[in-house]
């Protein structure tokens, strides 16, 4: 099992999930997050005041697939989140020991 | 007997019985009986215990007693409810001689898998108020002899209990008012959440407790001794608290079999089957779930209703504090209302029939925060069937009712005159969503709260600290007519009340029938339709880039106007909050605001664009609609004005300054003085000449007349079309009617050049007093070509003082700029001005923008 961390754009929720449900994924866990990467803030004037966004926001999706569809998944993401642009977010990947579904105890792939 | 007998003797007993009143509450639905029995059934095996471990006299033996507490006092054992019992004696060591008994006797209860919570205390432990443990001082209140030594426990009962609460009845009341008031803070100080907790959400059960806990306490104070249980409350006071206890004792009992565990949560599954199996109600036909809820609700409301007052009431008596605060709250008692302990009480209450008496008091509570006293509310009903027949409507009753939107106590007064039915009986188009629940993931609140609770949020921010509040507090204090918004929020989700439709679709028939009867202004009317029609858009524009120019684009037009930005900004701020208390994350108040900026800006930097006024545009088309035979006199009038014109203006304000245009033949300069809500408004219409704008500020600075806000504009005829909204200092309009005339008189006559503008300024200058500002604000002038194609934008930030305008404009006509068109506004002591310039038709070079700063700076630094 992996867990798939997405960092996306926030406009880019809908069509993410679409992709995802299309290969089977379907529960996920999103967070609003706020950040930035090589796309540094966004400053706006307002009034004569200056209003700086140094922190983007932005969505994390994460969940947790089977080891046989990480890379559809990823490509899944990879292909409803892209705009090209700089600020289109990041995937990362990290290996899970186990899942434990608490409603009945189900253990490994079964609990996804 | 042996222990293991004895054990499953009462095993046998507490499950064939156990099941017995399940099933008899399954045939009878009577929550009432249920308890009692259950309390009955578990006495029952209390004493039988007690005789098998303590003593076989159940009156024995002497210097112990066995006494129920709490519930268990009260007779109101739930099939899950905790059994809280005290083991008393007299002291001497008593506690020693049956700890092993006690044990057992115990071990024996929780066998039976009873909850029991056992306490052990001499009389004098029972003396001592514990600020800590007050619920155990509490639960005395509630105490019953069960067996043992009867003298012990009427010691305990008739003078010890007495005694410590005459001696601590202020802190006893005050703590639990605290206790009270924390829960139901945790509620959200409401009823009408989707799935309420009926015992310790406000209206369960735990606030009936709370409201003969209080009034036990202050009889006792008063008697000292023992009141009659039955005098406790008034008498038509009791009978609604009787029927509603019978509904909650009914919906507890139910949910505790339903669940198997003392779970109080009336989640949706438990609603669908009380409406089916009709808890509570046997013989009412309630209908789905949501006619249950109805129900529920309804009595929820009386329960709160009660102790919510009797919590403002009782520690009222005893702290200084509080009580000085009150005083200080009676003070805005007048001749028609009487503050005490902040409740209202009418002085002459048969003045009540007249429905205008009827509005002005709850603009009275919604303005200064206070509560119905409990005569005042009887009196509100009984008048409510005579007002029934005709109610009052039209623009008196919108009258009444905006101000009463726009007072900071709003929510509540509202609250208060839909407990009372007076609010639906004034706009019964809020009946369709009266306690209605919808079911959903994220909302907290039956419809109707949470429109009052979005309404709330609104007037909160003033309060709030928080660095967005503060934002959206700046936001809300700049709008020219809050009541709009206000009235939008409560009608916004009307449409949750037809079935099958979509509701922001059904919203805006309703809303539309509703002012109609309130006979709204045609600009208002456009104004609510607009903000109700969009009241989901910036949660679905929050789904696109808001960073990407061209997602501002569409959204601000669709917005159109930075008013209607303003008020849909803030509408959907209150909406987002009143979901639940956690739904406006930092992350979204910061994404909306974000957009706010960013639309505000487009708006205001994007103004010039002209009008073609052939165009395909539905603003235009609406306008051409409203006047058919006015096609060219229309077309020649907006010709060439920017667009940002038509989002400035409804389409009733174009027409009457095309009007003023047509008659410029006559009377080359049309002026129209009007009052509004803040401020004074005078629309100039005429042919543009040179120094005009500086001309008219100058006039206005001269009266006296502070200027808050100013548009300019002009066509291509050359025909312009000023706004100037400003405040009367000095009065003078305000109390001198003939006053309008010779003020109207002098801005034609220095129009004209009949009159000289510097004599009258001179005049005002010696007259002023040199003010000192509260705050220094620098001033700084910027330049901006880009935002324009045919103009340099120009914004001058300064130290707003009378004048200024004036200043500006002189110094802009002294410098050869020509105003296309000027947006003038003022944050506090921040004047914020906007200029669009042209020179000989151009954009103004960079060493000409120079000499304008220079000249403004020498001119705006000069004091």
């Amino acid at each position: 099992m992996t867990k798939i961390e997405a960092i996306i754009q926030t406009s880019k929720l809908d069509a993410v999930k679409d992709a995802l449900h299309e290969i089977g994924v379907e529960g996920m866990t999103v967070l609003e997050v706020r950040g930035h990467g090589r796309q540094k803030g966004h400053t706006e004037f307002y009034r004569g005041r200056e209003y700086t966004v140094e922190l983007i926001p932005k969505l994390k999706l994460e969940i947790v697939v089977p080891d046989g569809i990480v890379e559809k998944a990823v490509q899944a993401i990879v292909a409803s989140a892209r705009t090209g642009q700089i600020g289109d977010g990041k995937i990362f990947l990290t290996k899970m020991a186990d899942a434990i579904r608490i409603r009945n105890d189900e253990r490994g792939e079964g609990a996804l | 007997m042996t222990t293991a007998s004895l054990s499953g003797e009462l095993r046998d007993l507490y499950t064939e019985e156990s099941a017995r009143i399940q099933q008899q509450f399954a045939a009878t639905g009577n929550g009432r009986s249920a308890v009692q029995q259950r309390t009955r059934l578990i006495e029952t095996i209390a004493l039988r215990l007690w005789q098998e471990a303590i003593s076989p006299d159940p009156a024995g033996p002497v210097g112990f007693a066995l006494v129920a507490l709490g519930g268990f006092g009260r007779g109101w054992l739930f099939p899950h409810s905790d059994v809280d019992i005290l083991f008393l004696h007299a002291g001497n060591d008593g506690d020693a001689a049956y700890r092993d008994a006690v044990r057992g006797f115990s071990q024996n209860l929780w066998d039976l898998h009873l909850k029991v919570s056992p306490a052990t205390r001499t009389l004098a432990e029972c003396d001592h108020f514990d600020a800590a443990n007050v619920e155990f001082t509490i639960s005395l209140l509630d105490c019953r002899y069960l067996a043992g030594d009867r003298p012990l426990f009427d010691r305990l009962h008739d003078k010890v209990i007495l005694k410590l609460v005459m001696r601590e009845a202020q802190s006893l009341s005050q703590s639990l008012a605290d206790l009270a008031r924390a829960r139901h803070a945790k509620y959200g100080n409401t009823v009408f959440h989707l799935e309420p907790n009926v015992k310790d959400g406000p209206g369960g059960l735990r606030d009936y407790n709370v409201a003969c806990w209080l009034s036990l306490i202050s009889a006792i104070d008063n008697l000292r001794d023992w009141p009659d249980e039955k005098a406790l409350l008034p008498v038509s006071t009791r009978k609604q608290f009787d029927s509603a206890l019978d509904f909650l004792m009914s919906v507890r009992c139910f949910l505790h079999l339903r669940q198997g565990r003392d779970d109080n949560l009336l989640l949706w599954e438990s609603q669908d089957e009380a409406a089916a199996r009709k808890i509570g109600a046997q013989d009412l036909d309630v209908g789905d779930a949501a006619g249950w809820m109805r129900l529920y609700f309804g009595q929820a409301r009386s329960v709160h209703r009660v102790c919510a007052q009797l919590l403002e009431e009782i520690p009222a008596a005893w702290s200084s504090l509080y009580r000085q605060f009150q005083n200080w709250r009676s003070r805005v008692s007048n001749s028609d209302f009487s503050v005490v302990d902040g409740l209202i009480f009418l002085q002459q209450p048969h003045a009540l029939h007249d429905p205008e008496m009827l509005l002005r008091l709850f603009h009275f509570m919604a303005a200064h925060g206070l509560r119905l006293s409990t005569t005042t509310e009887y009196r509100i009903e009984q008048v409510l069937p005579s007002l029934a027949a005709t109610p009052p409507r039209g623009a008196e009753l919108w009258l009444y009712l905006g101000e009463i939107l726009a007072q900071p106590h709003a929510a509540d007064a509202l609250r208060s005159m839909h407990a009372l039915k007076l609010l639906t009986l004034l706009l019964p188009e809020l009946k369709a969503i009266d306690a209605l629940v919808v079911r959903d993931f994220y909302h907290r609140f039956t419809v109707d709260e949470h429109s009052f609770v979005a309404i709330e949020s609104l007037h909160r921010l003033q309060q709030s600290q928080s660095e967005w509040d503060r934002r959206y507090a700046e936001l809300l204090s700049e709008l020219e007519r809050p009541e709009l918004l206000y009235l939008s929020l409560l009608l916004h989700d009307v449409g949750k009340g037809t079935p099958n439709v979509n509701h922001v679709d059904a919203s805006l028939e309703i809303a539309q029938r509703c002012m109609n009867r309130l006979d709204l202004e045609p600009s208002e009317r456009e104004t609510v339709l607009f903000l109700i029609a969009s009241h989901l858009d910036i949660s679905f524009t929050l789904r696109r880039d808001i960073f990407d120019p061209e997602t501002i684009r569409v959204f601000a037009e669709k917005v159109e106007t930075s008013e209607h930005l303003k008020m849909l900004t803030l509408l959907t701020y209150a909406d987002i909050k009143a979901v639940n208390p956690d739904a406006l994350t930092p992350w979204k108040a910061e994404n909306v605001f974000q957009l706010y900026i960013a639309t505000f800006n487009y708006l205001n930097h994007s103004v010039d664009e002209r009008l073609r006024a052939d165009a395909e545009d539905t603003h235009l088309a609406h306008i051409r609609t409203l006047v058919p035979t006015a096609g060219r006199r229309l077309k020649t009038f907006l010709e060439g004005l920017p667009k940002r014109y038509l989002t400035t203006y409804s389409a009733t304000d174009v027409l009457a300054h095309m009007e003023m245009a047509g008659r410029l033949g006559g009377d080359p300069i049309q002026l129209l003085l009007e009052r509004g809500r803040h401020w004074f408004e005078l629309t100039l219409v005429t042919n543009d000449r040179p120094a005009l704008f500086a001309a008219v500020t100058g006039v206005l600075a001269a009266w006296g007349m502070n200027i808050v806000k100013a548009n300019a504009f002009s066509n291509q005829a050359g025909t312009v079309v000023d706004a100037f909204y400003f405040t009367d200092r000095f009065r003078t309009l305000e109390l001198n009617l003939q006053e309008w005339e010779r003020f109207k008189r002098s801005i034609i006559g220095v129009l004209m050049g009949e009159i000289d503008l510097n004599r009258m300024l001179q005049d005002r200058l010696r007259a002023e007093k040199p003010g000192s500002a509260k705050i220094k604000v620098d001033t700084k002038i910027e330049f901006d070509d880009s935002c324009s194609a045919r103009s340099t934008l120009a914004q001058v930030i300064a130290q707003d003082r009378p004048g200024l305008l004036h200043r500006i404009g002189s110094c802009l006509s002294e410098e050869k700029c020509n105003i296309e068109i000027a947006l003038i506004d003022t944050e506090g002591q921040v004047a914020i001005d906007v200029f669009y310039l042209t020179s000989n038709g151009e954009k103004l070079r960079p060493e000409h923008q120079k000499r304008v700063e220079n000249a403004l700076l020498e001119s705006l630094q000069s004091d």
